[in-house]
């Protein structure tokens, strides 16, 4: 009986401590709001209560100016909700938020790959006039021209910046040190310094790249080519350029490179690269800068401060890096109900320049003239942002490269040819553009 | 039951299977016909999207890995699940809930939860206990297979982990099944001189034959659904010819830049078809066995 009453006690009390647990789960996951750096978001009070939406991925780069959002204009009849979503979550809810006269959102997190076909379809609302009414209030003159540019769309803007991430290298600095090496500046230097480290006997494959065949391999297929000067489709806004000479010659920079890679690197998205560097089983990384602040925490590696930061390769002497540059920013969707206006300054404090502070090192904001010494990366950042080749933000980009990320999967993994690649990416790029 | 407390207490679960069953099911079909994006109205297309759909080699690919995923798993489930049943049942009735217990924790893990843990004993990034205990045992002989980008050696973690999740759902239902064969007539069969082999053949197993067809049917359908274990299991399925239907269905209708809900819908249709196909033996099976009890 006594050992019944006990065992009963037990599992209540099991059985509390689990729902303390997961109610404490639920509570804490939702946003780190509660700890967010407040700023002055004032705005005129709605008659009535107004519950803004905010759309926007989790991850260390984007949180400050969603958690700085919530935390802040959330007063008098406004209530800013931010529920947490990984990145894939955002694209699928994007697409469904938008799609008709109605959306669940009033604010959605964007980024420069996506807006001018989102634009041109008219899903978001042009934020020009409101950026001149509030540019002197925010101080949004200070927002990078170009950053803007690369948020705008035949001329109007649509998203207004946060932050920036471009293609950042990082290398171990104690092998590369240990073993004379310099940062490579091409990809026939990346191959020599590779090589070295693996014949050093320090690392059996050096170099990490998120080259996921399924998703991250086009990111690293576009980088490749446009350091070669080329865009997916030609000037004329009509051609393809995927069996142009540059296009052969980016796979096979690509394939060049695999053998100082894991043999199982076209699986590696860009988490699985920064576990490589964490773990020491690779030297040299090439991700987007939103990651690098990761590697210097000692919470996350025993290798912290091992770590050093540089723009990355060229595919060839002389030419643009192998560069991508990602514009995240805020826009306002063309279904929202809420009123447009009290929307705007609620970005506007978002990415404040108390907000932008706020968020080095984690973020590289996109205002121009902050402090940035607290960011062991942003040196190489901002070289990586002047030497990027230029972004091709056109509404075919989104579609073409969902069509061809297979086929450059394919050869990247020696299961098509170059020849016969190029071909199948030209075809499915045509088809793409006969529907634009 | 009076009609009024009849239909009092049926009608929710009629609006339930209405809104959720068969509103889901008429857009589907209808989209099927439809070239479909979100937020506008679909425009006619006839057959096109189920031409396109079986003129794609991709889909001949993914129903064969589907189907031969769905035959290996529940094969293996049904006689491990059969033999973990029998020897839980001969537990004592301390130690049955415990190893119960512990043996559904995987059954109740979300698949992609459990799919990602599962894919860190492979993955030398995260470890890869796996390989590094092989490689013990069998002095370094085992070598370091590519478990994420080689079909076979994925094929293998990506079938043993719908094992692992779905083994103690087969083994609890074989149980309960076990716990239902008369004594008197296994009594009575030893006594008859049967062995335990024999016991097993021809006097357990043709009494529980209701069971092991109902297990058969829940696993036809939950494997040939089989999706999210994909995701982390499974990155390059595309090229490795380890698409499900699943996989296929969700990567033509909603990956970004290429959503084409027309299409999937299509292939949804046909999915629908081909698991009726499939499960209709075991369905006739069971509802001639109700009839005749």
């Amino acid at each position: 009986m006594r050992l019944q009453r006990s065992s009963r006690l037990l599992a209540v009390a099991l059985l509390a401590t689990s729902l303390v647990g997961l109610t404490a789960c639920g509570a804490g996951s939702r946003t780190g709001a509660e700890t967010a750096t407040k700023v002055a978001c004032d705005f005129q009070n709605p008659a009535q209560a107004t519950t803004v939406n905010v759309l926007a991925y989790n991850s260390s780069a984007v949180d400050p100016y969603s958690n700085t959002m919530v935390s802040s204009c959330t007063h008098d009849n406004v209530t800013v909700k931010h529920d947490p979503i990984d990145f894939a979550g955002q694209v699928q809810k994007t697409t469904a938020t938008l799609a008709g006269d109605t959306g669940t959102y009033d604010v959605v997190e964007t980024y420069s790959f996506v807006v001018p076909d989102l634009a041109k379809r008219g899903k978001l609302v042009p934020l020009d006039d409101l950026f001149a009414k509030y540019k002197g209030a925010y101080k949004l003159d200070d927002i990078d021209e170009n950053l803007r540019k690369a948020m705008s769309y035949e001329g109007k803007l649509y998203g207004l910046p946060m932050q920036t991430q471009v293609l950042t290298m990082v290398y171990r600095k104690d092998l590369f040190d240990k073993n004379g090496l310099k940062p490579p500046t091409t990809f026939d230097e990346l191959r020599t310094v590779s090589k070295k480290l693996q014949d050093s006997g320090d690392m059996k494959y050096p170099l990490a790249l998120p080259w996921s065949a399924s998703s991250d391999i086009s990111t690293g297929y576009k980088a490749t080519l446009n350091s070669l000067g080329k865009n997916f489709i030609a000037d004329d806004g009509k051609t393809p350029n995927f069996t142009t000479p540059e296009s052969t010659k980016a796979l096979e920079e690509m394939k060049s490179l695999l053998p100082y890679m894991d043999p199982q690197a076209t699986t590696f998205d860009q988490p699985k690269v920064q576990q490589q560097l964490y773990n020491g089983s690779a030297a040299i990384g090439i991700m987007f800068s939103g990651r690098m602040n990761d590697l210097v925490q000692q919470k996350n590696t025993k290798l912290y401060d091992k770590f050093a930061f540089a723009a990355p390769p060229s595919v060839e002497k002389g030419g643009k890096q192998y560069g991508a540059l990602s514009v995240d920013g805020w826009s306002i969707p063309a279904n929202t109900k809420v009123d447009h206006d009290l929307l705007f300054q609620l970005l506007g404090s978002s990415v404040s320049e108390d907000a932008s502070k706020a968020s080095i090192p984690a973020a590289y904001p996109a205002r121009k003239g902050l402090d940035q010494s607290a960011s062991p990366y942003a040196a190489a950042a901002e070289k990586a942002i002047a030497g990027a080749p230029p972004a091709e933000a056109k509404p075919w980009v989104p579609p073409i490269t969902s069509a061809t990320t297979d086929i450059i999967g394919s050869v990247i993994l020696g299961k098509e040819s170059v020849a016969d690649g190029t071909k199948a990416m030209q075809a499915a790029a045509e088809k793409v553009m006969a529907d634009q | 039951m009076k009609r009024r407390e009849f239909w009092l207490l049926v009608t929710p679960s009629v609006i339930v299977m209405f809104g959720f069953m068969l509103v889901p099911l008429y857009r589907t079909v209808r989209w099927s016909f439809e070239r479909v994006e979100y937020g506008s109205p679909g425009t006619s297309v006839g057959f096109g999207n189920y031409s396109a759909a079986l003129g794609d080699a991709r889909l001949g690919r993914a129903v064969l890995f589907t189907l031969g995923l769905t035959v290996v798993v529940t094969a293996f489930c049904l006689v491990f699940g059969y033999v973990l049943a029998t020897l839980v049942n001969q537990l004592g009735r301390r130690l049955r809930p415990l190893v119960l217990g512990v043996m559904l924790i995987s059954y109740v893990l979300p698949h992609v939860v459990g799919a990602v843990a599962y894919s860190w004993l492979f993955d030398s990034n995260f470890g890869g206990i796996v390989n590094f205990v092989a490689n013990k045992l069998s002095g370094g002989a085992f070598g370091e297979p590519l478990w994420f980008t080689e079909a076979w050696p994925n094929r293998a973690i990506v079938a043993a982990n719908a094992v692992w999740f779905m083994l103690p759902f087969a083994m609890l239902m074989i149980l309960a099944g076990l716990q239902g064969v008369s004594s008197e007539t296994l009594e009575a069969a030893e006594i008859d001189g049967a062995g335990p082999l024999q016991r097993h053949l021809y006097v357990i197993i043709p009494s529980i034959r209701g069971v092991l067809g109902f297990v058969l049917l829940i696993f036809t359908m939950d494997v040939l659904r089989i999706f999210d274990s994909l995701i982390a299991l499974s990155p390059q399925a595309v090229g490795l010819g380890n698409e499900s239907i699943m996989l296929y269905i969700y990567n033509v209708a909603f990956r970004e830049g290429a959503v084409n809900l027309g299409l999937g819908s299509a292939i949804s249709v046909l999915t629908i078809l081909l698991i009726l196909v499939l499960l209709y033996p075991s369905i006739r099976s069971l509802v001639k066995e109700a009839q005749a009890a």
